[in-house]
């Protein structure tokens, strides 16, 4: 690295190392209990090195940290400008994955580019942070007018929606809280803020209500219905409808056994840790599939270190995130402009949302949806996005002096 | 907080957006307190209940053995060929695909239509819930049925199996194995280990299982096993599954149930989601049931049964004791017809266990202690020490003769006698076994003089035999006859001592309570208590090992006869067996003499009438016997139901027997453990 050298260091800031070494710490975590976590299969079917997950995993943080390295190559600003392609670029890949994409599970997200299978919602989200971040980092008398908070609404509802559709709603509602923190810290009036808030509130209110409660013919809003099976069992309504026959309410009790399984398992898996956790490789609950094996080294990676490393180890990964978290609001605090600052802001909003949903639900704090664990989870897509993420978050503190 | 401190104070949004996070995570941390640390107990069982399954394993049953260490019930190997169902996994789903139904996709994107791009290609069928669980059981079923049929072809032998048994199994019992050919003989066993075309999910298990090496051989004394599903005392009684084991239902199996069970153990089955095995190991170890030593001698009870089913026939219906006089110790006691213990094994069929039910045969009842049996003239031994103590007969009539019209008038009865008319000494009336003389005497000597004597060698009480197959028999005591005369109005006649006195009428007795009477006669009065078994011993090499439990020697109280009353009535048993000449002072017995035995006896045959018929149904024979005359060892009791006379029928029998014992001491060492009665 030369940016230490005595030429730069009047324009550059020092390397932040609190945040590099957490975030190398939870990579290897990860790739240590991704590892873990595959092993079942990965012994019976006998896979070479470069089929194996955490070996795959080790390859995409690679090529991750080298992409965060060349974020911070070029300044924040220089990257701002490109702001506008790169969110209409990222529109128009997730308009493209319903006509070409991978389908998985009866939804469809992902490209596929042959060494993996890329999600573009995953990039949007960091493209969505670029755009507003640009588009709020206008002096505050244009921010007062309406047109413009309506446009920051828009640029945030837009992503929302596509990747609803696809439907992915746990990443789609990722884009709310980023949004709307990204206006409060950039300076929309309060008062805009406040009715916003309390419209989205009423509104998801309404839509629960409407979902879980409203009788056959009376539901405007049509989720897929694992979507409203998983809310029925995060608020842990029956599934038989009151005048179900005694046949129906037996089927449905066994259906909902089914679809509450993974939430059950997943409490048990995490419980089961205890204090110091069953140790790395050890413990029923992940190698003998009772979490479910397709989950396990992804959305439910968390369980697995909880199983295996107890408490301590999710407490630890815990502090490891509230590091980066707590490094990111300074490095938004000290930044040397609002683009600078709504960036970092918005990065640290999107690591949060991830970490609070995806542990939140491991615990059965959340409902469950498909977010991922920035870092820990396996997947390309998720753990290069994260790392780019956090590059961009580095640069707002590297060029935080320079003019 | 670091972050605080260099927060410029007045930006407000990113303090809230920090405290924010910090509640976030606070929230989260606390989540997991409560999940990993508060309800740590809970979730933790609920992973033991759905991860393991726990396995009853029951102990190795202890042995059963004569007291040389011959072998009456032991368990031999079983080869049972298993299918383990986790090891068909892949092929279950291998064959789920190649079963499920395929379409063509026609549904390909538009722009793959368009370039041209031959997207038509095979896909699956969409199932519902319950096509994919039927298809699903099939493909199981249909990889099973495959690997089952292999094992047949490699043994030769028709293997049934069904798909009802399977999914039972599969449903039921997933983590376990599942047989699917029990007990292999030699021949096939050969066959399946040289074979190497047995598929890897099938695989031969060595089981234990009870077996009689002796058959029917003492079956009576040894009991037989059935099919047990009970946790007994300190045994974790709350397992998910139960492998096969027995309990004693009768016999010593049953008796010493507890000792020769030992203790199961637990094993815990590791299973995964699916409900298949991954991993087992055993949480408590079984502990191995205690051996059984008997005082029984295998080559006498071997004999003694031979005897029997050689002199008699082979549907002979009897018993044979053969005990120490002085101790009580069995050597033999066998019951005839027997049944076979190890058709118990593993299961009875419905015809044996029919013909082991048969009401006239009774095969499953041991005739040497639990039936009843008019004792006929083998009572008179008790007629004479009653007549003896009482003095009607003494030193003076001893060797005076008495005359016998071959009928004797009790009241307006007549007693009709086998024995010639002619003239009768105490030796001759005994030996030709004279029912004249001895009703006349004991008769003479009274009913009490009769009753003493009959209570003192306890007659109608039960021989307490550990096998708890013991018959009191009945015998008119002061209290009997007070029922008697309450309940049905009986009133005691000088017809009913007259008939007690040639051992008819009111009195019924078990072999086994005869044996004790002939020890006592020959030993001088006490009264043994007779011992089956010797001592509990453990398995070797157990580390706790609390040393064999020796069973004591007992006796049950003393008959008071003067020696020299036992002594008269013992010199009558003699001359009964070695008077062998033909002629009139011929003995009974006689066919039972063995040169060098010097056997005393006295024979019986008893009129067996139904209630309220004169006709006789049945003749019970009896030969109640001791050896030698001169220091008594061994008494020998052979009764035979159906039989002709004590002499011809019974004697031949004892004879075999005393053969058989003169051969033992000759061959070697046979003494008796202990001798309780000194003289």
């Amino acid at each position: 690295m030369t940016f230490e050298n005595s030429t730069n260091k009047e324009r550059l800031g020092s390397i932040e190392w609190l945040l590099l070494l957490a975030t190398v710490c939870l990579v290897v975590i990860g790739v240590a209990f991704i590892s873990s976590a595959r092993s079942p299969a990965e012994m019976a079917e006998d896979y070479s090195l470069f089929r194996q997950f955490y070996f795959k995993q080790l390859l995409f943080a690679g090529l991750g940290l080298s992409a965060a390295l060349i974020v911070n190559l070029l300044d924040y600003h220089t990257l701002a400008r490109w702001s506008l392609v790169f969110y209409w670029a990222c529109i128009g890949l997730l308009l493209l994955v319903p006509l070409i994409g991978v389908s998985a599970g009866g939804a469809t997200r992902w490209l596929n580019l042959g060494l993996f299978n890329f999600q573009p919602s995953e990039l949007t989200k960091l493209a969505f942070i670029f755009m507003l971040a640009s588009f709020l980092a206008r002096p505050d008398q244009e921010l007062r007018t309406v047109g413009n908070f309506w446009k920051a609404i828009g640029m945030m509802v837009l992503p929302f929606l596509i990747i609803l559709k696809e439907p992915d709603l746990g990443s789609a509602l990722i884009f709310i809280p980023v949004g709307l923190v990204m206006m409060f810290v950039g300076n929309i009036p309060p008062r805009y803020l406040a009715k916003l808030m309390g419209g989205a509130a009423l509104l998801i209110a309404l839509v629960l209500v409407d979902v879980l409660f409203a009788p056959k013919g009376y539901q405007f809003i049509q989720l897929e219905t694992y979507q409203k099976q998983r809310l029925m069992v995060y608020f842990g309504l029956d599934f038989a409808p009151d005048n179900a026959t005694e046949a129906e309410r037996r089927a449905a009790r066994q259906l909902q056994e089914e679809k509450s399984y993974q939430v059950r398992q997943a409490l048990i898996t995490v419980g089961s840790g205890g204090v110091w956790g069953k140790g790395w490789r050890q413990g029923n609950q992940t190698l003998k599939g009772y979490l479910p094996p397709g989950a396990a080294h992804n959305d439910f990676i968390f369980s697995v270190i909880a199983e295996q490393k107890g408490f301590i180890g999710s407490a630890t990964v815990l502090v490891l995130y509230g590091v980066i978290l707590f490094t990111g609001i300074r490095i938004a605090s000290q930044a040397r402009d609002r683009l600078g600052k709504l960036l970092a802001v918005g990065v640290v909003t999107l690591v949060f949302s991830h970490v609070f949903i995806n542990i939140g639900m491991n615990i059965r704090l959340m409902p469950v949806t498909g977010v991922p664990l920035p870092l820990l989870s396996y997947g390309g897509t998720s753990v290069i996005v994260s790392l780019l993420a956090i590059g961009v978050l580095h640069n707002v503190h590297l060029y935080r002096r320079a003019y | 907080m670091f972050t605080f401190d260099q927060l410029k104070q007045n930006d407000v949004p990113l303090r809230v957006l920090a405290l924010g996070m910090l509640a976030g995570l606070l929230i989260l941390l606390g989540g997991l307190w409560w999940v990993q640390i508060i309800s740590y107990h809970r979730h933790t069982d609920n992973e033991r209940n759905q991860s393991y399954r726990t396995v009853r394993i029951p102990a190795i049953r202890g042995k059963i053995l004569d007291r040389d260490g011959h072998v009456l019930a032991e368990n031999r190997p079983s080869y049972n060929v298993n299918l383990y169902l986790e090891e068909l996994r892949p092929q279950f789903a291998e064959e789920f695909r190649r079963l499920r139904p395929m379409r063509e996709d026609t549904n390909a994107p538009a722009w793959r239509r368009w370039l041209g791009i031959d997207t038509s290609k095979a896909v699956p069928v969409r199932l519902t819930v319950s096509q994919r669980t039927a298809l699903n059981n099939r493909a199981r079923f249909n990889v099973a049925a495959r690997a089952v049929q292999q094992v047949s072809q490699v043994i030769g032998v028709e293997i049934p199996f069904t798909e009802e048994e399977f999914t039972k199994h599969f449903i039921s019992l997933r983590a376990l194995r599942m047989p699917i050919i029990e007990n292999l003989d030699g021949a096939l066993l050969a066959r399946f280990l040289e074979s190497t075309a047995l598929p890897p999910s099938v695989d031969l298990e060595i089981d234990p299982l009870r077996y009689y090496p002796q058959g029917r051989t003492a079956a009576h004394l040894v009991g037989y096993l059935v099919k047990d599903t009970d946790s007994k005392r300190d045994e974790v009684s709350d397992v998910t599954y139960r492998l096969t084991d027995y309990r004693g239902n009768l016999g010593l199996e049953r008796v010493f149930d507890q000792e020769l069970r030992g203790r199961a153990g637990v094993k815990a089955v590791l299973v995964n989601n699916l409900g298949y095995r991954e991993a087992e190991n055993i949480w408590y170890p079984n502990e191995p049931g205690k051996n059984l030593m008997l005082t029984l001698d295998l080559p006498l009870q071997q004999a003694a049964e031979e005897a029997l089913y050689r002199e008699v026939g082979p549907d002979a219906a009897g018993a044979i004791i053969v005990m120490d006089a002085n101790n009580g110790d069995l050597y033999a006691l066998a019951s005839a017809p027997a049944y076979d213990p190890n058709d118990f094994i593993p299961r009875i069929s419905n015809e044996k266990m029919a013909a082991y039910h048969d009401e006239k045969t009774k095969p499953m009842r041991n005739r040497a202690t639990q039936e009843n049996y008019r004792p006929g003239s083998v009572f008179k031994i008790v007629t004479a020490l009653a007549g003896l103590q009482s003095g009607v007969i003494n030193e003076r009539n001893i060797h005076e003769p008495f005359y016998s019209p071959k009928y004797i008038m009790v009241g307006n009865a007549r007693f009709e006698d086998e024995a010639p008319i002619g003239d009768y000494t105490f030796e001759r009336a005994f030996i030709k076994s004279s029912n004249t003389y001895f009703i006349h005497y004991g008769l003479e000597a009274g009913f009490a003089a009769m009753q003493r004597a009959g209570m003192e060698l306890q007659f109608g009480q039960s021989m307490s035999l550990p096998t708890r197959q013991n018959n009191a028999g009945n015998f008119p005591t002061p209290e009997w006859i007070e029922q008697m005369k309450v309940n049905q109005g009986l009133r005691w006649l000088d017809g009913d001592t007259a008939n007690l006195c040639i051992g008819q009428g009111y009195l019924d007795v078990t072999p086994l309570q005869v044996a004790v009477m002939i020890a006592a006669v020959a030993n001088g009065g006490t009264i043994v208590q007779p011992r089956l078994v010797d001592r509990i011993v453990a398995q070797p090499g157990l580390d706790d090992d609390p040393g064999p439990r020796v069973m004591p020697y007992e006796t049950r109280g003393r008959a008071e006869f003067a020696p020299e009353h036992f002594a008269l009535v013992r010199k009558a048993m003699r001359a009964d067996v070695a008077n062998v000449a033909p002629g009139p002072n011929q003995g009974t017995g006689w066919r039972a003499e063995v040169p060098g035995m010097n056997i005393c006896a006295k024979t019986g045959t008893a009129e067996n009438k139904r209630p309220g018929s004169s006709r006789v149904d049945r003749k019970d024979v009896w030969f109640a016997s001791f050896a030698p005359y001169e220091d008594p060892k061994y008494v020998v009791i052979v009764m035979v139901e159906g039989g002709v006379f004590g002499g011809t029928t019974a004697a031949p029998v004892a004879k075999k027997i005393y053969q058989a014992i003169q051969k033992r001491e000759q061959s070697g060492e046979f003494p008796a453990r202990q001798r309780l009665v000194q003289r």
